[in-house]
Order: C-alpha cells, then sequence, then structure tokens
C-alpha cells in the first residue's frame, strides 16, 4: 500500500466513524463505545501478552482501578471537569502499576499469570469489603457527568449520548493512537525482543526487569483509561462489572481470538466478540458457554486467531500468485 | 474444660479438614503441572461438577458412599477426555494455548452445570454415621471433619507410597523432572500422562464429594476452591507435592483462624501469605522452576 491509498484510508474511517452514530442511532452508537472500550482494554493486555510474552489474568484490577478513580473523583470533587477526572483514572491505575510493577517484573511465565490472579481476586475482595468508599456490590453510581468545555469558547453536554460517542471515540482513538506510536519506537523493538529472546537481551546490555516494568505500566495505565472511559459511560461502576474474573479473562480471549501480537489482533477479537455477545444475548443466556465453546474451538483450529488466519490467507493467495506468473 | 481452648481446637480442626480438601485439589494440580507443565485452570471445575456427580448419586441411589466411590470416578474419566482429545492438541502451541483452553473449559464446565442444576445451592446430607460429635479427652470433635481428615491422610499415605515405593512412582517422578529424556528411554510417557492426569482429577473429584455435605453445592465452588488451590500449588512451589501438602495446611489454618479473628479480611489473608511468600521465595516455598 502506497502513502497516497493509506491517507485515503484513515480519512475514510475517520468520515465512517463521524457518521455512524448518525446513520445507525443511539443504540448501535453505544454498542459501538463498548467494542471502542474493551479494543482499548484488550490492546493495553496485548502489550503485555502479545508484545512481552506476559500472560495476565487480573489486567482487571487496572481498569477497575480506573473505572473507580474517575468515578470516586466525581463523586467527592464538586465541579470536577471532564478530563482531569478522566486522568483521575488514567494516574489511578498508573501509580497502582507503578507499586506492583517491582514485585511482578522478575517472574514470568506461569508464577505471571497466578500472581495476577490473585492481585485481580485481592482487588475484587477490597472492592467489596471497603464497602463505605467502594459501595460493595452496589458500587458508586449516579456521579454528576461534567460538560466537555472550555470556558467562554464551548460546552458539550456528555448526557447526550451522540456527543459522549465523539468524545470516547476520540480519546480511545488517541489512546491507541499513541500505543501504536510506542510499539515503533525503538523501546518498542527491545519489548518484542525480550519476548523473543530474554535472555540475549540481558547480555546484549538491555536491563530486562526494567524494561518489563515501563511496558508494565503502560499497560496498566492504559487499562485504566479504557476503565476511567467505561466508568463515564455506565454512570456507574460494580465491584463485579470493575474487578470481576470475567473481567479479566475477557481481554485475554479477545486478544487470543483476534490474533496474539498483532497490534490490530486484539481490536479485530474485540469487534469479534461485541457481535458475538450482541448475537448470544439475544438468543440464549448460556453466554459463558458460548464463551468457552469459541476459546476451544479458537485454540484447537485457528491458535493466531483471526488476524493470523488472515495473514494466512494472504500467503496462500501471494504464494498461488508466484506460482501462476512466470519468473 | 476451659471455653476458649475448645474453640481454639474446633477452629483448628476446622482448618485442619478444609486444608486436607485443599491438599486433595492442589496435589493433582501441581502433579499435573510438574510433568507436563500445564496449570490446569479446569481443575477446580472437575472438583466442582464432581460435587453435582455426587449430588445426583444421592438423588438417586440415595447413598452417600456409593456417591463418594462413583462420582469420582466418572470426574476422572472426563479429565482423562480432556487430556486426550484437547490439551493433547494444542500442546505443540505451547502453555499459552493450554492455558486458554482449560479457562475455556472450565466457562463450559460453569455454564453447564448452572444449565442442568440451576444456580441456587444444593444440599447434600452427610451420611448418619458421620453425623454429630464425637468425646475424645473431655473434648468434642465434629465426626465428619475428623473423617475428612483421616480419609484425606490415608489417600496421601497411598500417593506416597506409590510415588516413592514403586516402578511406575518411579517413571513418574522421573517425568516430572525430565518428561523428553524418559521418552527416550522407551517409557510410554504420553500414557504416563494420561494416568496422572486421571488420578489428578480423581483427588479433585473425591475432594469435592466429601466438602460438598459442608459447604452444599453450588456454582461458585470452583472459584473459592480454584483460588485457594493456585495459591497452594505457587506457594508450595509448582510440582512439589511436599510443599502442596505444608501449604495447603497453613492455608487451611489461616482460612479458619483468619474468620475468627479478622472475619471482615478474612478472603484476603491468603493473598496476603502468597504475597510475603513469593516476596521471600519468588519460586515457592519448595519449588525449583518457575
Amino acid at each position: 500500500m502506497n502513502n497516497k491509498s493509506r491517507w485515503a484510508l484513515w480519512i475514510a474511517g475517520a468520515v465512517a466513524l463521524f457518521l455512524y452514530p448518525r446513520l445507525f442511532g443511539i443504540y448501535y452508537a453505544n454498542i459501538f463505545v463498548t467494542f471502542a472500550i474493551y479494543a482499548l482494554y484488550a490492546v493495553s493486555l496485548n502489550l503485555l501478552l502479545g508484545y512481552t510474552g506476559l500472560l495476565s489474568f487480573g489486567h482487571a484490577m487496572y481498569f477497575g482501578t480506573g473505572a473507580y478513580g474517575t468515578a470516586l473523583a466525581l463523586t467527592h470533587i464538586k465541579g470536577l471537569p471532564l478530563v482531569p477526572a478522566l486522568l483521575a483514572g488514567f494516574f489511578a491505575a498508573f501509580f497502582l502499576a507503578i507499586c506492583v510493577a517491582p514485585l511482578v517484573v522478575r517472574v514470568g511465565g506461569n508464577a505471571f499469570a497466578m500472581m495476577h490472579l490473585a492481585f485481580g481476586q485481592l482487588m475484587f475482595v477490597l472492592a467489596l469489603k471497603l464497602r463505605h468508599i467502594t459501595g460493595g456490590e452496589d458500587g458508586v453510581g449516579g456521579f454528576p457527568i461534567p460538560p466537555l468545555s472550555i470556558p467562554g469558547l464551548f460546552s458539550l453536554d456528555m448526557g447526550d449520548p451522540i456527543l459522549f460517542y465523539y468524545f470516547a471515540v476520540a480519546v480511545i482513538a488517541a489512546s491507541l493512537w499513541l500505543l501504536w506510536f510506542f510499539t515503533k519506537t525503538p523501546f518498542g523493538q527491545i519489548m518484542v525482543a525480550v519476548r523473543d529472546n530474554t535472555k540475549r537481551v540481558d547480555y546484549l546490555g538491555f536491563r530486562v526487569p526494567h524494561t518489563k516494568a515501563v511496558v508494565y505500566v503502560i499497560a496498566g495505565a492504559f487499562a485504566g483509561m479504557a476503565g476511567a472511559v467505561y466508568a463515564l459511560f455506565q454512570n456507574l461502576v460494580a465491584a463485579y462489572d470493575a474487578y470481576g474474573i470475567l473481567t479479566s479473562f475477557v481481554p485475554v480471549m479477545m486478544t487470543m481470538v483476534g490474533g496474539i501480537g498483532q497490534f490490530f489482533g486484539p481490536i479485530c477479537g474485540a469487534g469479534i466478540f461485541g457481535v458475538l455477545d450482541e448475537l448470544t444475548t439475544r438468543y440464549t443466556d448460556r453466554v459463558e458457554l458460548v464463551l468457552g465453546l469459541v476459546l476451544v474451538l479458537v485454540i484447537m483450529y485457528a491458535p493466531y486467531g483471526f488476524t493470523g488466519f488472515l495473514t494466512y490467507l494472504r500467503m496462500r493467495w501471494s504464494a498461488s500468485r508466484a506460482q501462476r506468473s512466470p519468473a | 474444660m476451659d471455653a476458649s481452648v475448645a474453640m481454639y481446637v474446633a477452629q483448628g480442626i476446622h482448618g485442619l479438614a478444609y486444608g486436607m480438601v485443599l491438599f486433595l485439589v492442589a496435589s493433582g494440580l501441581t502433579l499435573i503441572f510438574g510433568m507436563m507443565g500445564v496449570l490446569n485452570l479446569a481443575h477446580a471445575s472437575f472438583f466442582m461438577l464432581s460435587a453435582y456427580f455426587g449430588y445426583q448419586m444421592v438423588a438417586w441411589t440415595g447413598s452417600f458412599w456409593a456417591a463418594l466411590l462413583v462420582a469420582p470416578v466418572i470426574t476422572a474419566v472426563f479429565g482423562i477426555l480432556l487430556e486426550r482429545f484437547l490439551l493433547k492438541k494444542v500442546h505443540a502451541f505451547g502453555h499459552m494455548g493450554e492455558l486458554i483452553l482449560t479457562v475455556g473449559v472450565s466457562l463450559i464446565v460453569l455454564d453447564g452445570v448452572k444449565a442442568v442444576w440451576g444456580t441456587e445451592s444444593l444440599p447434600l446430607k452427610m451420611p448418619p454415621v458421620l453425623e454429630g460429635l464425637v468425646q475424645i479427652a473431655g473434648m468434642q470433635y465434629p465426626i465428619y471433619r475428623l473423617f475428612i481428615i483421616a480419609m484425606a491422610l490415608v489417600l496421601l499415605g497411598i500417593l506416597s507410597l506409590v510415588l516413592f515405593k514403586t516402578r511406575l512412582g518411579m517413571v513418574v517422578r522421573a517425568a516430572v523432572s525430565d518428561a523428553e529424556m524418559v521418552n527416550a528411554l522407551g517409557i510410554n510417557v504420553p500414557l504416563v500422562f494420561m494416568f496422572v492426569f486421571g488420578v489428578g482429577t480423581w483427588m479433585a473429584g473425591v475432594a469435592g464429594v466429601a466438602i460438598a455435605p459442608i459447604l452444599t453445592v453450588f456454582p461458585g465452588l470452583a472459584d473459592q476452591m480454584g483460588m485457594d488451590a493456585f495459591i497452594v500449588v505457587v506457594v508450595g512451589g509448582f510440582g512439589s507435592l511436599g510443599g502442596a501438602f505444608l501449604v495447603s495446611i497453613i492455608g487451611g489454618l489461616i482460612s479458619s483462624y483468619g474468620v475468627q479473628f479478622l472475619s471482615q479480611y478474612a478472603a484476603v489473608l491468603m493473598f496476603v501469605f502468597m504475597a510475603v511468600a513469593l516476596a521471600i521465595k519468588p519460586k515457592g516455598l519448595f519449588g525449583e522452576r518457575d
């Protein structure tokens, strides 16, 4: 693809995103916001899982902390504007990740996964038990959603689902762009090298635990960003939705289904899950059963996920074309 | 007899009984991990599945003993099927695939039992012989919990005899330390794997039926036990049976005395214990690998 057609594609995408809520209405706009939140959440997980090879079963602790951070900030600080509220969630997750990182970056593999399972459950139990702060099972809800405004210039009411859609999509697109940019930096290359051959990276003089820690904190902070948007979107943050075990598993599944280690894999996965969720809840209440079956089938028959399948098709196509054309 | 001493002892018995059940679940988990490098996240689901099978057996035959004998065996068959037809196929893709696969299976089991038995908790009556209390040295002990402790100790005894005194046990231990080498020596390692997987799920199944009269049977059973069993395996050291035993007992006592003294934060204590243990020894108390 050359530069010009790439720009055309980006602009077409932006126009499609702009027109989407006008064409399909509020219901589908809300579905898209949910998808976008999970896409960012899954991409942040993929930074650990796909790029650095660290499987976390407790990523919900950052998503949940981001959500609670924003929700509690809006509940307790009167007249807090929108962007600082969003950043409150982001930095809550950021600081949690900074505290946890020294404990977890020296282990890998199963121990890393299990420690996160445990930490995630720990946060869940704390959210349930510290009732006076988190509201327990009922959660924190009904906090005011401030308008997006620059004083004297404009003020956009975030209660309007269409306007909120634009805000959420803009925030998430910017976050995704930052993460994408991050994977393209030299540091992003070291991150991949840590996954592929930790020992060699170490011999080359890069400090592996530090690299892991930086990736870990970034992944946590952007999961927090997803959580913050989620809090504004739902206007309710409860323990089970924020920290529940399923909230930790979902991004892992999205990444696996979409395609591990590719930047757009988790986004595809989030899309597939969005469609799947919409269909299953419409026809049956056995959502977990369908999720489980999808996971098993994907692992058995398409272990590189949807984008891996696409790559496979493209390679087949170019191979057959190369055969047909005379050398 | 002093009332507070009696209370300490009673809580101690509760903790020991829970620790023993925990060990039955965790020992299978740690053996399977040691041999195959698979952390079977569906292990606790088999534990729960067996409790449901036990409930169904009691509903049909009215006999707790029949349930205790048959339900774990059926569960073990399911475990072997999982190993044979699913886990083996994804082995080539590495641990990530196996972890995800077992998560998928655990979700299917969870929703499956909800579909068949519903979401409310079902009672499983203990046999009349084991009801009530027994007087030993001026103190009262609940018979059923003593029974659980005794049964687990017998199973532990048999397990360690097989593992450390027979040829089969020698092969298993050798496969735990280096499966490839054992395979090269002409021993059918995949068959040994299947056997260990079957025994592991069978023990989880026994634990499931044994705990059912105390906790009742409900879909959250797997989560509760699974988390504790994972902590035991992680803290005890992956693949270490002795570590699993010691940490199970400690864990059982922590949760039982925790409920007594710090009821508000009892659920967190196990995690704190794990965090402290791992901060001191990142590979677990008796672990050699990570």
